[in-house]
């Protein structure tokens, strides 16, 4: 009887290479004759080159060349170019050079003479929605495909009422309303009305975006860092607008992504073109500095926020205006915030506006939940004020606002395949002892007030419809074929384990194939919104599916009886007619040929999984199938976070003294990685509330925190060393394995148990702004005025 | 020798911001050449003799009021907030650290309310026009005299010679300079009357404003350099008194001083605003107003 | 000419083995000399091509320079000792607690394996105006942008300003001062000896410098005299993570007392001026008394007493108040 593959801890394939350094990530790749490219990065946040003297530089010794704006592919509008002549923010890429090596490539980027023309900048949104504010554009701060751009400002009555302090009720460009909300309001028992800023923080992956390229005729060799793999290969050949299938795109490891690297990233380009311009191979070995620069950044969020609540603590209405500071190439955070918002308070009535300011800051991408780990993080505190306010235990607070498996929530009343956020919390409450420690809440040693909070968010988790891809060959072996990347989540072994199983395998008989396009990848996700669990569980136990199927008939073909009288197990294939190796099942697959060997395909695979089955083919019993299974509704994960903070009044200094994540993810497949995202997951979110920022200087529209030390991500110290994980483990009913993604929901669980924590240990005063740092909670404790409250980039 | 010194303003672009170091130095030794070569020249300078008074107006007392004792004031207490200011700005560029800042802007706004007084009592109390007489063949001649010890000696002056005009115009230029600049960039430093606002002009602005502040500064260390060595120099002692007691005598009067153009009369001592010596306003006649 | 950070610059590495070499060298070069200790600082200087010195002069192959030596009444650091030695010394944990909890303040495990006690008080500001290469006035422009009206000044001074806000990194100096150490800095004229608060200046006396430390000078030593060895410490340093952080403010305090009453004391505070901040006031106020609640609060406020913030480090004077107020209650 083979092993049981699901559910239990198993070493991933790449851990040896990872802990012994052999891991090759895209900075180590070297090639014959490569050169290094060095970027100029743009001084002003908003410019216009007037003129470039490079003659110096390219007259030095070693320098090889130099790649200008005009020679990489732009578009029109507010769309990013790999390079630029017209920056859009400070740290933008101008132009590259290439030398022999990078200290004679860098010295040559200082030999440049180049000549900007500095154009008006807003780094703040609220600056540019001011009448008479500045914009992030010279045309305006709004664009539409179909009109354009436009200027959109807030009147000066809004402006008077944010100004006070109060509610605006000004013209957004996104609007829904569900329900009715003003009635509603009319019925609460309690309105609270916020204004809460959420701040814009980098993704800081631990492996800068570097990146190596040449080409061999036609054919482009490309060293990636990427978060996907095999959708990366489509996106580059769309950016540089050739054949995907003359890219060998190589993408082995990746050092974390957060939403930075989904599809690859814009400077994967520039080694491509230089290369290719230059005839030599080129690396771009991007910087911490740079990375800072073209790395992306989570939005930050101004928002108004109106709840109301019934007696009862049921949040019956919900008016929620957001803000968001996109960057010069926008980003979608926002109606992932008003849906996210819906789908957790459940309120029925609801009214959502939004706006998208362009700013000249960094680009600004999904990060790890996006959207929804700001919204999740601002509302909790909220939710929880109000249940002070009403005397309902603040544990009830999440637990009767939560949804059950009937909600419909957002604009289109979208349903949930499924839904344990209740279940996640009463686990969690056990975990955590939340009765316990409700008795510690507001007890006071010397300086230090205990606090405790619960953070519940939802996010993303899953997708349909990509292709499975596996092959058994003839030495017995199942390789599975894995289009997606490999970010250190564990995925991409695996989603192979529930196939594995399926065909009766030891894990010690599965080859993962991934990290070269040239070795075929199946139509993939791209690695993001927490699809890859649940899209690839189902494409590959759709594919090994086809492969049993297939075994079957192999062995009911060659040993005679009917096919389903056959069992595989243990690399055999046993049955009425004896019992064969998959070694030898592979051999007469090959022989067979047709649909077993992938001569013949399934008519529904995606057009992008043809060339690499047909690569493939003849090779052995080829699984190939696309996920079929179909279903309905969205499909989400939850965390409930649970943490208790220790607050110094005399400091600002809040101190995280336990914290408990439980997950409702469906099956769990792998727990030791599933606890290490709970975890990972939370202490990002917990640096997002705490410590993490952008600052920028108003009068240049320059940022300071972009180095480690500054932006201040989480350490070590940061948190205590028994966090404590969960998991509801209860099958999604739509899926065929029954698991679900994780990667985005904790991070609003860890930001927002803390937020609301640390308001409880505040007596219930909520800052409403993050990150809560030690000068904003004692200015706060002190009564002392805490300046640009409302402003993005204050720290 | 840099002239200026230039940087790269946050965005990169290159910007003045300030004179060179170098002109510091570049004065102080061309005030110490000037003032060697000075001594050096008139030493060499064959003496020429000077005919004694001849025939003194009726009136003229012994002792003739030249400066009241508001202008003495004046004088004085500029005098100190020119050097303090000079001090404050050029020693620790010297080498010589302390605390500068307060004392430099403290200087320059005493200077500041010398000046407006002196503006004022200038106007209101002096002969305002007296300092500003044009007297373009009494320049002449002074150029003429003082290049060659054969041109005849200039006509006498009235109390203001041209040479003390010349000095004040130039000091007026360049303390006005200084004053219009370093007003403005007080604008950038803490004082208890506003927070400090660097962004009030453009960098290049600023950089211009800077250039002039410390032209003006460079240029203070040569005028006041020399300035002070006449001021000591054993001819000039009798003028330098006058700053101290007040008045000249009558030999000097009669000896560099056109009557015609300097009018004295009885009562000169008797200051208009109160100020003078009673002592000697009692003693000394009046002289028509010009100071 | 254009901006590029991330990339060292050439320069020509000295590597002396003796002091004398090394102070031979810096002679040699002066202003263009640069002296590397573990490089914390250094490196981050030249890695954003910010400072580009065209001699470095490396003590780390300088034995004499590294170790803590017992002499007469007290004790003696070699300037290269790295903080975790200081640390973890046994001498200095039973004596001098203050010095080694102050040591472990610093940064990350890592950085204070290679981070040496001459360095944390040798260091540059943190300022990021200033790091960022911006012309301040400490980068010998004629701005402030620190002090500009919107400018991001969370972590700059409330005290002490001369045209420049920023304010001294070093967590051990405020220790230093607390334990009476002598920093002894050589040139090739000889030694001289500052009392360690003596040893950090501040902009109004040279705007280019956070120490006495000119071109040709080495801190070669620290010694802590036997004054202070077993007094009661109080140390705390308040930063916004758990590691890897500069201070926002921090305290240190040493007290010695006869009975319950505190006959002397010594307080320095960091992160609130240009400088470690030494409060002779506050420590008169203290003496005779028992640390109190309404001492420690008077205490507190004497400590603020002129301070000045600027728009985003308001906080930092009740901050300050409070750690003053808790050095002096940690005697009670």
């Amino acid at each position: 009887m083979a092993e049981r593959l699901v559910g239990i801890d198993i070493a991933p394939p790449d851990l040896h290479a990872k802990i012994t350094g052999r891991a090759k990530y895209a900075e180590d790749f070297r090639a014959p004759g490569m050169v290094f490219a060095k970027l100029l990065l743009s001084p002003m946040p908003h410019a216009r080159v007037r003129n470039v003297d490079a003659r110096r530089a390219l007259a030095m010794e070693g320098v090889i060349g130099i790649l200008r704006a005009d020679e990489v592919p732009s578009r029109e509008g507010p769309r990013e170019a790999c390079l630029t002549d017209t920056p859009r923010y400070e740290g933008e890429p101008i132009l590259a050079v290439a030398a022999v090596d990078e200290e004679t490539a860098a010295a040559a980027i200082e030999a440049i003479e180049i000549d900007f023309e500095p154009l008006p900048f807003v780094i703040d949104p609220l600056e540019s929605l001011r009448p008479g504010g500045p914009n992030a554009y010279v045309d305006g701060n709004q664009f539409s495909g179909q009109d354009g751009w436009s200027d959109l400002k807030w009147t000066d009555a809004d402006f008077a009422t944010i100004d006070d302090g109060g509610m605006p009720d000004p013209s957004c460009p996104v609007e829904w309303t569900k329900g009715d909300p003003d009635s509603a309001f009319a019925e609460s028992a309690l309105v609270l009305t916020e204004t809460i800023v959420h701040q814009s923080l980098t993704h800081h992956p631990m492996e800068p975006r570097s990146n190596m390229c040449f080409w061999e005729g036609d054919t482009l060799h490309a060293f990636v860092s990427t978060q996907s793999s095999q959708q990366t290969k489509f996106a580059l050949a769309g950016a540089l607008d050739m054949d995907p299938e003359n890219i060998n795109l190589v993408s082995e490891y990746c050092g974390g992504g957060f939403g930075s690297k989904i599809a690859g990233t814009t400077v994967m380009q520039i080694p491509a073109l230089f290369s290719r311009k230059i005839n030599r191979p080129v690396m771009l070995r991007i910087t911490r500095y740079e990375e800072n620069y073209v790395g992306r950044a989570r939005p930050g969020f101004q928002t108004w926020l109106k709840m109301g609540f019934l007696e009862s603590g049921k949040c019956n209405a919900i008016d929620l205006i957001v803000v968001q500071e996109s960057g010069p190439y926008g980003a979608g955070d926002f109606n992932t915030a008003g849906m996210i918002a819906d789908l957790t308070y459940t309120p029925q009535n609801m009214r959502f506006r939004a706006v998208s300011m362009y700013t000249n800051t960094p680009p600004k991408a999904a990060q790890r939940g996006p959207g929804g780990a700001q919204i999740i993080s601002m509302m909790e505190p909220i939710l929880e004020k109000a249940g002070r306010e009403l005397g309902v235990d603040r544990f009830e607070m999440h637990r009767m606002n939560a949804p059950g498996p009937d909600v419909e929530f957002g604009p289109r009343n979208a349903t949930l395949t499924s839904v344990h956020a209740v279940e996640a919390l009463d686990q969690g409450r056990e975990l955590f002892d939340w009765d316990a420690k409700l008795a510690m809440s507001g007890q006071r040693n010397g300086s230090k007030v205990t606090g405790i909070g619960i953070g519940l968010s939802p996010y993303t988790a899953g997708s349909r419809g990509r292709d499975g891809m596996m092959v058994i060959r003839p030495d017995g072996k199942l390789y599975v074929h894995q289009g997606i990347g490999n970010l250190g989540t564990h995925s991409i072994a695996d989603t192979a384990r529930p196939a594995a199983e399926l065909l009766g395998y030891n894990w010690e008989d599965v080859e993962i194939v991934w990290g070269t396009s040239s070795r075929g990848y199946p139509r993939s996700t791209v690695q993001a919104g927490s699809q890859t669990t649940t899209a690839h569980t189902r494409a590959n136990h759709a594919a090994a599916s086809d492969a049993l199927r297939k075994i079957r008939a192999v062995a009911a073909a060659t040993m005679g009886g009917s096919p389903s009288a056959y069992r595989v197990d243990s690399g055999r294939v046993s049955g009425p007619g004896g019992t064969m190796t998959l070694g030898r099942i592979a051999e007469r697959a090959i022989a067979m040929g047709g649909e077993y060997s992938g001569e013949v395909l399934p008519e529904d695979i995606h057009a992008q999984t043809v060339p690499a089955a047909q690569m493939l083919a003849g090779e052995g019993l080829m699984g190939i199938a696309r996920d079929n299974y179909g279903g309905d509704g969205n499909i989400y994960s939850w965390v409930a976070g649970f943490a208790m903070v220790e607050l110094d009044t005399e400091t600002g200094v809040v101190e995280l003294k336990e914290y408990v994540g439980v997950t409702d993810c469906g099956t769990v497949i792998h727990p030791r990685s599933l606890g290490a995202q709970v975890f990972g997951g939370s202490i990002q979110g917990m640096g997002m509330a705490m410590t993490q920022r952008w600052v920028f200087d108003p009068q240049y529209g320059v940022p300071f925190a972009n180095r480690l030390y500054t932006a201040r991500p989480p350490g070590f110290l940061d948190i205590p060393s028994d966090l404590k994980w969960g998991a509801v483990d209860i099958a999604d009913p739509q899926d065929p394995v029954g698991a679900k993604g994780i990667g985005e929901p904790p991070v609003g669980a860890g930001a927002a148990a803390l937020t609301c924590a640390v308001a409880d240990a505040m007596g219930g005063q909520c800052v409403c702004r993050t990150p809560l740092t030690p000068d904003i909670l004692l200015a706060e404790i002190e009564g002392r005025p805490i300046h640009g409250r409302l402003d993005q980039h204050v720290g | 020798m840099e002239l200026w010194r230039r940087a790269a303003n946050p965005w990169g672009q290159d910007v003045l911001i300030g004179v060179s170091w170098d002109l510091m130095w570049a004065a102080v030794v061309a005030a110490g050449l000037f003032l060697a070569g000075h001594a050096v020249w008139i030493r060499t300078r064959k003496e020429e003799a000077h005919d004694g008074p001849t025939d003194v107006p009726a009136g003229i007392p012994e002792k003739i009021e030249r400066h009241s004792f508001a202008a003495r004031a004046f004088h004085w207490v500029m005098s100190i907030a020119m050097l303090l200011l000079l001090i404050t700005a050029f020693v620790p560029v010297m080498g010589w650290q302390f605390n500068w800042v307060e004392l430099h802007w403290q200087a320059g706004v005493l200077l500041i309310a010398t000046v407006v007084y002196h503006v004022i009592h200038s106007i209101g109390w002096m002969d305002f026009w007296s300092m500003f007489q044009l007297g373009v063949s009494e320049g002449i001649a002074t150029m003429k005299h003082i290049l060659s010890p054969k041109a005849p000696a200039p006509p006498k002056a009235g109390k203001y010679p041209f040479d003390h005009r010349m000095y004040h115009h130039v000091i007026v230029v360049v303390s006005l300079s200084a004053i219009i600049t370093g007003v403005l960039m007080m604008v950038r430093i803490d004082t208890p009357f506003w927070t400090r606002n660097p962004y009030l002009f453009s960098d290049s602005t600023w950089g211009v404003m800077y250039v002039v502040h410390g032209l003006s500064g460079v240029s203070l260390i040569l005028l006041v350099a020399s300035h002070i060595y006449f001021a000591l120099r054993p001819e000039k002692r009798w003028i330098t008194w006058s700053m101290v007691r007040g008045w000249i005598d009558r030999e000097h009067y009669l000896e560099h001083f056109d009557p015609a153009k300097w009018v004295v009369t009885d009562g000169a001592m008797k200051s208009a605003d109160g100020g003078g010596s009673g002592a000697i306003a009692e003693a000394a006649p009046s002289a028509r107003r010009e100071d | 000419m254009a901006k590029i950070r991330d990339m060292i610059p050439a320069f020509e590495l000295f590597q002396p083995t003796t002091v004398a070499d090394a102070l031979e060298m810096l002679d040699e070069h002066r202003e263009q000399a640069w002296v590397l200790a573990g490089g914390l600082d250094s490196f981050d200087w030249f890695k954003d091509r910010v400072k580009r010195p065209s001699a470095v002069v490396d003590l780390g192959g300088i034995e004499e320079l590294t170790g803590i030596r017992d002499v007469e009444n007290g004790l003696e650091i070699g300037s290269m000792t790295s903080l975790t030695a200081i640390e973890r010394d046994e001498r200095i944990r039973s004596a001098y607690s203050i010095v080694a909890d102050a040591a472990q303040h610093v940064a990350t495990p890592q950085i204070r394996n290679q981070g040496t006690l001459g360095g944390n008080v040798s260091q540059d500001t943190r300022c990021w105006y200033y790091r960022s290469g911006w012309p301040c006035y400490r980068a010998g422009g004629n701005t402030c942008y620190a002090a500009a009206p919107q400018a991001m000044n969370r972590e700059h001074c409330i005290m002490g300003r001369s045209r420049c806000v920023a304010v001294n990194p070093s967590d051990t100096a405020p220790a230093l001062i607390a334990v009476d150490a002598k920093m002894i800095v050589e040139n090739n004229g000889g030694p001289s000896v500052y009392d360690a608060e003596d040893f950090f200046i501040g902009p109004a006396i040279d705007i280019t410098r956070m120490t006495v430390m000119e071109p040709r000078d080495l801190l070669t030593r620290i010694y802590i005299p036997a004054t202070w060895a077993n007094a009661d410490f109080y140390y705390e340093k308040i930063r916004d993570r758990g590691s890897w952080d500069f201070q926002l403010v921090s305290v240190a305090a040493a007290f010695r007392r006869s009975g319950d009453t505190i006959e002397e004391a010594r307080i320095a505070v960091n992160g609130v001026a240009p400088f470690p901040v030494r409060l002779d006031a506050v420590e008169r106020l203290v003496q005779g008394t028992t640390g109190d609640e309404a001492t420690a609060n008077a205490a507190g406020e004497l400590a603020i007493q002129g301070a000045r913030p600027l728009r985003h480090n308001e906080y930092k004077v009740p901050l300050m108040r409070n750690l003053v107020r808790r050095a002096v209650r940690s005697v009670a």
